[in-house]
């Protein structure tokens, strides 16, 4: 075996074990092997050696070495993120989220409603005057339940079992007028979103209405 | 993974978030401790490279560039730290020596301290002992190319980028690792 086919063949074996031989490469290489000792040697030498580095077992990093990587942190501030914050209150945030939209829900009824129709809601047995925006409650009139009006003066002559809420307006109760329950002005967006979360909550828990009805 | 990992570079970049670096710690803390520790031979030195090349990460995350590889790039600077590092303790330091204040502990028993072994574990505990002695027997620059090749898997092009080395260089620094080991590992 001449030098230069030595390293020819060197090369050749390096070329196999990159995984870069060509399938002639290969063939002249393992046709050589055939009949040279030192390269069949040498081509099992390098792979156990390959096989020895490959198959040394895969150690871990200690258990503590993240917390200690994090230990030598330069010092952050401790600035909790929304994000994170949110992640680990779920139920705060999903509540805060439903006040939010029942709010804005109740907001854009009130800009609908304000300056609007006048509606009245609980009775049919009422005197309404849409060029004075008034409501009677007409003398010797018995209205059963509650009677809410939006956007009137509400004028009591008769009589109201329940409560009387009136939104966006104001009530008079003339002497004879009676109302039983309490009477309520609503006039501001944020009472109206107060006075319906209240509707909402005593929905929700009866229990809390009980002497109002 | 690759998504993971580029959320948690992301909102490492964006507020420094430490709770993602500490996920993405976790995710590579066992490739770059075993790089260091193949590369220097022992488990102080190892933990000390590994630690440091994730501090540099994080104070350099800045100038990670997101269209490569994240791996590459904290690797490079784990190969860095530890070549470094052998180029300056070289003349006093050998895996055979006692480690300081650890009393008859070698860098071998430190070694066999780290790993669990199941009983029909082919290769010995001795023969690995074997193994990292003559990987830690290579220069530097051909033991770093044999490590990512041999006990990383990477390509030789990811070596390349890894390195900084063109494909031509790695090659010939694997060759002549794989070379000498075969001398002293071959033929036992």
């Amino acid at each position: 075996m001449t030098m230069t086919c030595e390293k020819r063949y060197e090369m050749l074996l390096d070329k196999y074990l990159d995984g870069e031989i060509s399938r002639d490469e290969r063939a002249e290489l393992f046709e050589h092997m055939e009949t040279c000792e030192d390269c069949t040697a040498r081509y099992y030498e390098l792979k156990k050696a390959v096989m020895l580095v490959q198959s040394s077992s895969h150690i871990t990093a200690p258990d503590t070495f993240t917390e200690s990587v994090m230990n030598n942190l330069p010092n952050q501030k401790k600035r909790v993120s929304w994000k994170k914050w949110s992640r680990k209150h779920p139920f705060v945030v999903a509540a805060s989220l439903f006040i939010l939209l029942m709010a804005s829900s109740l907001f854009s009824v009130w800009n609908e409603q304000a300056g609007g129709d006048i509606s009245v809601q609980g009775s049919r047995d009422v005197t309404i005057n849409e060029e004075a925006a008034t409501v009677t409650v007409p003398e010797g009139e018995t209205i059963e339940g509650d009677l809410m009006v939006r956007n009137a003066k509400v004028e009591v002559e008769g009589e109201i079992t329940g409560n009387l809420t009136v939104i966006n307006g104001e009530q008079y109760l003339a002497s004879a007028g009676e109302v039983a329950g309490d009477i309520e002005e609503v006039d501001q967006a944020l009472e109206w979103v107060w006075y319906h979360t209240k509707q909402i909550v005593g929905d929700v828990f009866p229990s809390g209405r009980d002497n109002g009805e | 993974m690759d998504a993971v990992v580029k959320r948690l570079i992301k909102e490492i970049k964006k507020e420094g978030d430490q709770d993602a670096f500490a996920e993405l710690v976790d995710l590579y803390k066992d490739k770059v401790y075993q790089i260091a520790y193949r590369m220097t031979g022992n488990g102080y030195e190892a933990q000390d490279m590994a630690q440091e090349a994730f501090l540099r990460a994080y104070a350099n995350m800045e100038s990670y560039d997101e269209s490569r590889k994240f791996s590459t790039w904290l690797f490079r600077i784990t190969t860095n730290l530890c070549i470094d590092r052998l180029r300056k303790k070289k003349p006093d330091y050998s895996l055979d020596a006692e480690i300081q204040g650890t009393d008859g502990l070698t860098g071998y028993s430190q070694l066999a301290a780290s790993q669990n072994l199941p009983e029909d574990q082919v290769v010995t505990l001795e023969l690995q002992e074997w193994v990292q002695r003559e990987i830690s027997h290579l220069p530097e620059k051909y033991r770093a190319a044999v490590i990512l090749r041999y006990i990383e898997d990477l390509s030789i092009t990811e070596i390349s980028d890894v390195l900084d080395l063109p494909e031509n260089t790695v090659k010939t620094h694997i060759h002549r690792g794989r070379e000498a080991l075969r001398k002293r590992l071959g033929n036992a």
